[in-house]
This record gives structure tokens, C-alpha cells and sequence, in this order.
């Protein structure tokens, strides 16, 4: 998808905090919907999101983030059924906005059907303690320790980078171009940036959501 | 923080940011050009009671203060006004507020600019008698379009190819231009005269009817109040420039209302010092004349030798240079900041919303932006440039009144560190005064607006039907 998206997380324990954090450092929109008040507060104090205060599952309160706007609502509780109300009152109220799901190791297929996608932040950080146990320099791409994150990043049609050589494009301070088109090489001055191709980029988190613009229109 | 595992909040921008700096960002954007540029222009109009007119404008302005505040606290973006209405308001109200901030920016860099050329005048010939002034040919442009021209020509170039001319020393310049206020007000309270506020009201017969003065059987006494405010109303708009650093103040729960009401209070009464020392040095009939420099002209009758300088009007002279440049910078950068934020909610063309892929700004919106201010410097003259300003900044601060009120009704859930105290009488009364200025603000600038605003329904419709019409053949092939 292009351009800015606005994006709905119920639930600001670990999971969904750490989520809207992410997309609001890539310059997203984000709206919190949170049942405890003291985390609401907490939340809101982080300044990545706006917080409305409620059971996600309420209409009255799921009603209040504007579905209809939102391109995507991801809902990032630790209780499956909550997550699982959310996406059907959202398919319901709102069948074009994209549902997330958030679900228990070895459930994702199971709930399939009743979501545009199922993930399992459990089974991801999982994946990146492997990593670290192992120990081989091996890194999944979503998770680095630090400031540094590696994104996969695809140039869309009308972005600002698109058809222009390396030589001709300058990267904020805290970015490098790590593999060229395809991901076979390393990147080199004269590797073209083309659009619908992907793109493995280090960046420093400060200057994710240039980046992203620069690449993704 | 520290004790949760996701909450490495080091990564965060440090919150570094004091209530002190945070009040700095505030005054910064109020203080400078606007008085500098509009107390004579306020004298012409409602003679001594000018000092009223900056008094009362405060006073309005302090309701949407708080509308700014709740906003402020509540919801978590950079972009001010446009971004607390988007969140509010459906696309094409929110189209309407993003299409008059930008306006309302526009207007007053074209303002600032004139401002600056006529002061930059005044200051070069203190040392340079030589530099020319008048008219450029005989009947044609004055120089100080040109002198406008040059310096919008030089900030935009600035801010177009690099984003470094943006940030540094917001807090020492905004020192720099409160001690030279100071510095006029400290030799002029000496020299200050009461007498000078006799008559407080002009006679009848003011030159200047808004819509609803022309109603009005005998125009002029306390009814010139209403149309000088509506002037000067732009001196009062900056301060919700303090909710874009709030990611990096700490503690912005509370400091971000605070730093809100302390910047606007500080900033009315360094203003009616300014205000009382120049009409009671000066006079308003020779403020009124001098206009665009009234408080250079005002310290030149009574700033004493100081040395290296000559004499110490210079100084006030360069704090007016100063000022305008820095405030013409400001308004460069929010202006293109608007586009920029309505070109990536697809409000104006896309292209104004990308940021230039070798020099890292908004380079398209930033060009777009300077394209009107020159037009607006060439064709407009200076009082209904400030007209201009002051009534978009004014029906931008109503849009963000009802803002507060659509969203109590949307969102009684939301979280709301800062609430509106006695709502809803608070906004309410914020959008009655706010609309009151705007209609004693004068007819043809009405329709400027107007014709602005139509401009935008035009931009705004075909946007839309393009969107519609490219929305069908592409539907999303990223998706799956």
C-alpha cells in the first residue's frame, strides 16, 4: 500500500505499544483503543498514538475510532476472543478495512478464515532469540537489537527514488542501500533504484519513515 | 519505562525540551513581525485605543488557547491545526482547514516580506542614504516589492534545498527579539506620555468599513475596535506552534497547556508595552502614518546614542529587519509543512507530498508555497495582505473550536489529559468572537477569501474525481 496509512491497534500491552510505535515511526497514523485507564494514560504519554478509552469489543466504543477511515485495524490482545470480536464487528461495520489478528502459537490457521491476516508475536520474537541463541550473525529482518532496523523495502511506481541510480539519490544520514535489486548483490553506486522491486535498507530508526517515503511515495 | 522490555524509550527523541523552551517556541511565533509590521496599521484604523484592540485580541484569542490545548494534549502530531481537524472532521472540512492554514501562512509570509523591505529601508539608511527607495520607474512598483520579493526569493531557496535553515536557534533568536522590545520599551517608558491617549477613540469617518461597519449609520469612536482587531488578529497566531516540538518536551501532559498560556500571556503584555510606549511617544495620527514602520519610526524620536551603533533607533530597526526574516522564515516552513501534509492525505496533488529525493525536503510544496506569496507581494497591497491573514487565521481557529466539540461528541471515550475548562461554553464563545472579528474585517477582502476558497472546491472536486476514476483499474494489485 502507498502513502500514509491509518492504522487502528486495539490493545497497548507490549505487543500493540511496540506496533504502534513502529508505524508511527514510519510516519503512519495511529489510533490506540485501550481498556485499563492508567495505561491509556501511559500510553498517550508515549505520544505515537491517540487513545480512546474502552472495550474494543463495545460497538459504542469501536465505533468511536471511525472504521470506515481506517485502512487497518489490527487488534494486538492477549485474549484471542477479544482480537477475534474486533475483526467481525470491523468485516461487519466496515468490510473494506484490512483486519489483523493477533493469536497463540499454533492457532494462526485456525482462525484463517476469520481475518485478513493472523499473526503470532510469540512465534516472531521466538525466531529472533533463536537468532541470538545460535548466535551465526543470522538476524531475521524485523528484529534487530538497537536503533538499527533492516527493512525489505519495495520501490512503488511514483516514488521519488524510482528509476534513479544510487549515485543520483541521497540517502538521510543513518540509511544504507544493503542489497540491490532482487537481493543478490550488494548495492553499488550505479545499482538502479526500480520500481516493483525490493530492496534490503538499514536504517536508523530516526529516519525510518524519510526513508520509507523516499522509497514508497 | 525502563522496567518493560518493548519500552527502549532511549530511541525516542531525548525529551529535552523545558517548559521554558516549549513557552519560547510559542512566543517565537507570535512576537516579531506582527508588531512590528501592524501597530501602525492599527492606529490608522482605531487611533490610540490600538493598545485596546491588542488587549482584546488577546483576550479572544486566549479561548481558542484552550481548544489548542485539549487538542494539543490529546492528540499526538505535529502538523497543528490541519491534523487535529483531519482527526475530527471528514475529508472536505478538513480540506477547507489545511486549504486556509496554508492561505493564512501564505498571507502572512507576503505580509512579513513587505514589512521586512520597508524596515530594511529604514535601517540601511541610517548608514546608507544611497540605497534606493519610491517608485522603481516612474508609476511603476515601489522597491520595496522588490526588496520583498528578494528576501521570500532567498528563504524559499533556503528551505528548498535544505532543512537545516528549519531548526538551530529557535530559543536565542526569540531572546534576541524580546531584549530589543525591552530595549525600545525600558528608553520609551521615560519618554511615554498619557496625554497622547486623549482622544482614546478616533472621530468618525474612518477610512476603513468592513461588511458590517458599512451597516453602521456613523462609522468610527468604539465601533473602530472590531475592524482593527480583525487587522492585527495574525499577531496573535503562532502559539499553536508549541504543539509540534511535543514530542520533545518532557513531560508534555502538562507542560504542553502551560507553555500554551504562558507563551500567549507573555506575549500580550510584552505587546501592550510596545503599544503604549509607541502611541505615547509618537502619537497615533504619526503612527498611522508611518505604517509598516511605525516602531522604528516611534524609536527614532526617542532611543539615545549608543555607541558602535549611532544611533539607538538603529538597533530598534534591525530588531525590525530581524524579526520579519525570521518570522518570513517561519511562515515559509509552515506554509510548505501544510501542503506537504495535505499533499500525503491526498488532499492537494500528490507530488506536493513527496519529499525531494536529493535534498530531503518538501521540495515541490515548498516551490508551490513561494509561487503565491510572490503573487501576493506583486498584486496585493499590505493592509489586505494583513486583512487576508487575519481572517483565514481566524476562521482556521473556529474550524478548530468546533474541532473540540465534534470530537467530545465522536469521542467521549478519547483520552484527554487537558480538558477545556467550562465546556462548551469555552469554544462557543471562542467560535462567536472569532466569527464577530472576521465579519468587521473588510468587504473585498471577504472576497478574495472567497475567491480562495472557491479556487480550493475546484482543486478539491477534481482531486476527488481523479481519485475515484484511478481508484477502480487499480484496486490495490500489492494486496495479496
Amino acid at each position: 500500500m502507498n502513502g500514509d496509512l491509518r492504522v487502528v491497534i486495539v490493545g497497548s500491552g507490549r505487543i500493540g505499544l511496540q506496533t504502534a510505535r513502529l508505524l508511527n515511526e514510519r510516519g503512519h497514523d495511529v489510533l490506540i483503543v485501550e481498556r485499563s485507564p492508567d495505561r491509556a494514560l501511559a500510553t498517550l504519554d508515549e505520544y505515537v498514538a491517540t487513545v480512546i478509552e474502552g472495550d474494543a469489543t463495545r460497538p459504542s466504543i469501536l465505533r468511536q475510532v471511525g472504521l470506515d477511515r481506517a485502512d487497518v485495524v489490527a487488534a494486538m490482545t492477549d485474549t484471542t476472543a477479544t482480537n477475534l470480536s474486533v475483526a467481525m464487528l470491523t468485516e461487519r461495520h466496515a468490510p473494506s478495512t484490512r483486519t489483523v489478528i493477533r493469536a497463540p502459537p499454533g492457532e494462526t490457521d485456525e482462525y484463517a478464515d476469520y481475518a485478513d491476516a493472523v499473526v503470532c508475536p510469540e512465534g516472531a520474537g521466538a525466531a529472533a532469540v533463536t537468532n541470538t541463541v545460535v548466535g551465526s550473525g543470522v538476524r531475521t529482518v524485523e528484529d534487530l537489537p538497537g536503533d538499527l532496523r533492516l527493512l525489505e523495502l519495495e520501490v512503488a511506481t511514483q516514488a521519488p527514488v524510482a528509476g534513479k541510480p544510487l549515485s543520483r539519490v541521497s540517502l538521510p544520514h543513518g540509511s544504507l542501500v544493503v542489497s540491490g535489486a532482487a537481493g543478490h548483490h550488494v548495492a553499488e553506486s550505479d545499482t538502479e533504484l526500480v520500481a516493483g522491486h525490493t530492496y534490503l535498507v538499514a536504517v536508523e530508526s530516526g529516519v525510518a519513515d524519510e526513508v520509507t517515503r523516499l522509497f514508497r511515495g | 519505562m525502563s522496567g518493560t522490555p518493548g519500552g527502549d524509550s532511549s530511541r525516542e527523541p531525548q525529551a529535552s525540551l523545558g517548559l521554558l523552551d516549549a513557552t519560547m517556541v510559542g512566543i517565537g511565533a507570535m512576537i516579531g513581525a506582527g508588531i512590528f509590521v501592524l501597530t501602525g496599521l492599527a492606529a490608522d484604523i482605531a487611533g490610540s485605543a490600538a493598545i485596546l484592540v491588542f488587549a482584546l485580541n488577546g483576550g479572544v484569542t486566549a479561548f481558542t488557547a484552550f481548544s489548542y490545548a485539549e487538542l494539543a494534549s490529546a492528540i499526538p502530531k505535529n502538523g497543528g491545526g490541519y491534523a487535529f481537524v483531519h482527526e475530527a472532521f471528514p475529508a472536505p472540512i478538513s480540506f477547507v482547514m489545511g486549504w486556509t492554514r496554508w492561505f493564512t501562512y501564505m498571507a502572512a509570509g507576503a505580509l512579513y516580506a513587505l514589512g521586512f523591505a520597508s524596515n530594511f529601508i529604514e535601517f540601511v539608511h541610517i548608514y546608507v542614504p544611497a540605497l534606493p527607495a519610491g517608485p522603481v520607474v516612474a508609476g511603476g512598483p515601489n522597491w520595496t516589492v522588490v526588496y520583498a520579493l528578494a528576501v521570500v526569493a532567498v528563504l524559499v531557496a533556503l528551505n528548498a534545498v535544505s532543512t537545516e535553515a528549519a531548526g538551530g536557534a529557535e530559543t536565542i533568536i526569540t531572546l534576541v527579539k524580546i531584549a530589543i522590545l525591552l530595549v525600545f520599551v525600558g528608553f520609551g517608558l521615560f519618554a511615554a506620555s498619557l496625554a497622547e491617549f486623549r482622544p482614546l477613540f478616533p472621530p468618525g469617518g474612518s477610512a476603513n468599513v468592513g461588511v458590517v461597519d458599512s451597516l453602521l449609520a456613523e462609522p468610527g469612536g468604539a465601533f473602530t475596535l472590531l475592524p482593527a482587531m480583525g487587522l492585527t488578529f495574525i499577531a496573535f497566531q503562532g502559539y499553536d506552534l508549541v504543539a509540534t516540538v511535543t514530542e520533545e518536551v518532557e513531560n508534555p501532559r502538562r507542560n504542553i497547556p502551560r507553555a500554551v498560556f504562558i507563551s500567549l500571556a507573555a506575549t500580550v503584555v510584552i505587546y501592550l508595552l510596545v503599544v503604549f510606549v509607541a502611541i505615547g511617544t509618537l502619537g497615533s495620527g504619526e503612527l498611522a502614518a508611518a505604517g509598516e514602520t511605525a516602531i522604528t519610526e516611534a524609536a527614532a524620536g526617542f532611543m539615545p546614542q549608543l555607541p558602535l551603533l549611532g544611533t539607538g533607533a538603529a538597533l530598534v530597526a534591525f530588531g525590525a529587519v530581524f524579526s520579519t526574516v525570521s518570522a518570513l522564515n517561519a511562515v515559509v516552513i509552515g506554509s510548505s509543512r501544510v501542503a506537504f501534509a495535505m499533499g500525503r492525505e491526498r488532499q492537494l496533488p500528490a507530488r506536493l507530498g513527496r519529499i525531494h529525493h536529493r535534498f530531503g525536503t518538501p521540495f515541490a510544496a515548498v516551490l508551490a508555497s513561494a509561487v503565491v506569496m510572490f503573487v501576493a507581494v506583486v498584486v496585493v497591497p499590505i493592509q489586505v495582505v494583513g486583512n487576508l491573514a487575519s481572517l483565514f487565521s481566524l476562521l482556521g481557529f473556529v474550524v478548530v473550536n468546533l474541532s473540540v466539540i465534534k470530537l467530545r461528541r465522536d469521542r467521549p471515550a478519547m483520552t484527554r489529559p487537558f480538558e477545556v475548562p467550562y465546556y462548551p461554553v469555552t469554544p462557543v464563545l471562542g467560535i462567536v468572537l472569532n466569527l464577530l472579528l472576521g465579519l468587521f474585517i473588510g468587504g473585498r477582502t471577504w472576497l478574495l477569501a472567497l475567491g480562495w476558497l472557491a479556487l480550493g472546491a475546484g482543486v478539491y472536486l477534481l482531486l476527488s474525481r481523479r481519485e475515484t476514476t484511478q481508484a477502480a483499474p487499480e484496486s490495490d494489485p500489492e494486496d495479496d
